[in-house]
C-alpha cells in the first residue's frame, strides 16, 4: 500500500512538472467555449475567422484551432489556441466563418461569414449597383484590404445575402450564405482557405497501401 | 608516407601521455584514499586478496572510460592538444574520485574499506564497489561529454548528477527483497549482483537522461528531471512484467527455506538480470519514442 501510495506520488508530481514546464503549454492559450473569446482578445473592436482545426494525442486527444483575428483599422494576426472538445466538435462545419465579433464592446457569438460585421455599417463602406445590375457591398477604399483579411476571394456581397444574414440572426441560427458558400462545404471557402482542405489531409489510406508503402521505405 | 609515419609517432606519444595520466592517477588515488596508501604504491598480488584487486582495477577501468570522453585535437597543436588533456584528464580523475568516495560513503555508510576489503576480504563488497566504479566513470564521461568543455556546466551537471545518483543507490531498497546490510557482512554474492545490476541499470537510466541535446542550461536540467521522474514510473511496470512473465519458485515449503533461497547466488543472478533488463527497456520507453513536434504548428 505504502508502495503504491509513492508511486502515485510519484505520477502525480511527474504530471504537474510536466504540464508546468511543457512547450506546448508555455504561449498557447485555453479558450473553453466562444465567451472566452473577450479574455484573449482586448481589442474593441475584433472580428475572429475559424481557419484551421488540429487534434493531437492517441487516446486522450488535444485540440488546437487556428484563428485569423482582425482587429481596429488594419492590424491582422494569427493564433492558435487550445479548446475543449465540445468548442472544437461544434465548430468543425464552421471553417472559414466568423466565430466571434465585437464592435465598440458589443459582443456577437454567432458563427456567420467573415466580414459580416462590418456590412451594412456606413462607416466601413457602401451598396453600390455593379455593371451587371446587382447590389454589392463595397468597403471604403481605407478598408480595400478587408475581402483578402475575410478570405471573400471576387466574391462581394449582395442584399439577399445581407437579409439572410440578418433572418439568421434573428432566430440564433449559423449562417453558411445563400447558396451555403461558406463553412466547410462552402466554395469561397474552399477557395480561400486551402491550407484546411489540401488533398494529402484528407486522403483515406487503406491498410494494405499503408503496408506496401511501409515496407518500400524501410526494407 | 612520411605524414602517415607522423601520424603514427603522434599516436603512439599521446598513447604514452593517457599512460602518464593514469600513473598520476594512482597517486590521485592515494590522496582520496590514504587508508590504502600501502596497497596502491607497492607490487600488487591478485591472488593474496582478489577482493583488493577487483575493487583497485575497477577504478583503473572506470578512469579509462572517462579518458574515453577527452578528445584530442592535433590541429590546434600538439602541445596545446596534451595541455588540453592534462587539464581536463585531472579534471576528470578529480570528479570521478570525489564522486567515488561520496557514492560510497552513502551505500557503505556501515562499512569500513580496511576492514571489508584488506582484513575481511569480502567480494561481495569488491563486486559492489567494482560497479559503482563503472557507473560513476560512465555517469561522468556522460556529464564531461554534456558540458562541452565548459567547465561552469560541467560542475552544474557533476553536482545534479550525484544527487541524482545518491536517490537511485537509496531506491534500492524499495526494489528488492534483499536485506542490504545484513547480507553484505555475510559476504553474501546474492547481494553484490543483485545491487550489481540495479546499480549498473540505474546507471543506464541516468546517463540516458542526461544524454540530450541543450542549448540552455536550466531547460536541460528540467528536462533531465522529468526524465528522472518518468524513468521511476516506467521502471516499476517493466520490474513487475519480467517477475510476472518469468515467474521464479522460491522454497520448498518448509519453514525458512524461502529466506535462504534468497540468499542463493541464483537469485541474485535473477534479480540483477532483472534490473538490468527493465532499465534498457525503460530507457527505450522514455528516450526513443518520437512523438513528433509539441507546439500545435499546423
Amino acid at each position: 500500500m505504502y508502495k503504491f501510495f509513492l508511486y502515485l506520488v510519484l505520477t502525480i508530481s511527474y504530471l504537474g512538472l510536466a504540464k508546468a514546464l511543457s512547450p506546448s503549454e508555455i504561449g498557447v492559450q485555453y479558450l473553453q467555449n466562444e465567451k472566452g473569446f473577450a479574455k484573449i482578445l482586448k481589442d474593441k473592436s475584433v472580428s475572429v475567422i475559424l481557419m484551421d482545426t488540429h487534434t493531437t494525442g492517441f487516446l486522450i486527444k488535444t485540440y488546437y484551432q487556428k484563428y485569423r483575428v482582425i482587429s481596429n483599422y488594419d492590424n491582422i494576426e494569427e493564433i492558435i489556441v487550445r479548446t475543449s472538445r465540445e468548442f472544437a466538435k461544434k465548430n468543425m462545419p464552421n471553417i472559414g466563418l466568423s466565430l466571434y465579433r465585437k464592435l465598440d464592446n458589443k459582443e456577437e457569438f454567432l458563427p456567420v461569414p467573415p466580414g459580416s460585421l462590418y456590412i451594412g455599417n456606413p462607416e466601413y463602406g457602401e451598396w453600390r449597383t455593379t455593371k451587371s445590375g446587382t447590389v454589392k457591398w463595397i468597403f471604403w477604399k481605407a478598408y480595400k484590404d478587408f475581402p483578402k483579411y475575410f478570405g471573400w476571394g471576387k466574391w462581394r456581397p449582395t442584399e439577399p445575402f445581407f437579409q439572410g444574414l440578418r433572418s439568421s440572426q434573428s432566430i440564433g441560427q449559423p449562417y453558411y450564405g445563400l447558396e451555403n458558400e461558406f463553412g466547410r462545404n462552402g466554395r469561397i471557402t474552399r477557395e480561400n482557405f486551402p491550407h484546411f482542405f489540401r488533398s494529402e489531409r484528407s486522403k483515406q489510406i487503406s491498410m494494405k497501401d499503408l503496408l506496401i508503402e511501409y515496407f518500400k521505405e524501410n526494407f | 608516407m612520411a605524414e602517415i609515419f607522423d601520424r603514427l609517432v603522434i599516436r603512439i606519444l599521446l598513447a604514452g601521455f593517457v599512460c602518464l595520466m593514469i600513473y598520476l592517477y594512482r597517486y590521485a588515488h592515494v590522496i582520496f584514499y590514504p587508508s590504502v596508501k600501502r596497497q596502491v604504491l607497492k607490487k600488487i598480488n591478485p591472488a593474496e586478496n582478489p577482493a583488493d584487486a577487483l575493487h583497485l582495477f575497477a577504478r583503473v577501468v572506470g578512469i579509462a572510460i572517462i579518458f574515453s570522453s577527452v578528445a584530442f585535437n592535433e590541429t590546434s597543436g600538439f602541445v596545446l592538444s596534451l595541455f588540453h588533456f592534462a587539464v581536463w584528464g585531472s579534471i576528470s580523475i578529480v570528479l570521478y574520485l570525489l564522486s567515488l568516495y561520496i557514492v560510497e560513503s552513502i551505500v557503505f555508510y556501515n562499512f569500513d574499506y580496511t576492514d571489508e576489503i584488506l582484513k575481511r576480504k569480502n567480494m561481495s563488497y569488491a563486486v559492489i564497489s567494482f560497479c559503482h566504479a563503472i557507473v560513476i566513470a560512465y555517469l561522468t564521461k556522460t556529464v564531461m561529454m554534456e558540458a562541452d568543455n565548459s567547465i561552469v556546466i560541467l560542475l552544474v551537471l557533476w553536482l545534479y548528477m550525484l544527487v541524482i545518483v545518491g536517490f537511485s543507490v537509496k531506491y534500492f531498497t524499495f526494489v528488492t527483497k534483499l536485506s542490504f546490510n545484513r547480507l553484505l557482512i555475510q559476504k553474501n554474492l546474492s547481494l553484490c549482483f543483485a545491487y550489481g545490476g540495479f546499480s549498473l541499470g540505474a546507471g543506464i537510466i541516468i546517463a540516458s537522461c542526461f544524454d540530450q541535446e541543450h542549448y540552455d542550461i536550466t531547460v536541460y536540467c528540467i528536462q533531465v528531471l522529468l526524465k528522472t521522474i518518468l524513468s521511476l514510473i516506467i521502471f516499476p511496470i517493466f520490474k513487475k512484467g519480467i517477475v510476472y512473465i518469468f515467474p521464479i519458485k522460491l522454497g520448498d515449503g518448509h519453514e525458512g527455506t524461502v529466506d535462504l533461497d534468497r540468499q542463493s547466488i541464483g537469485y541474485g543472478f535473477y534479480e540483477g538480470c532483472v534490473f538490468i533488463a527493465g532499465a534498457i527497456l525503460t530507457t527505450m520507453i522514455v528516450n526513443r519514442i518520437q512523438f513528433g513536434t509539441i507546439y500545435p504548428f499546423f
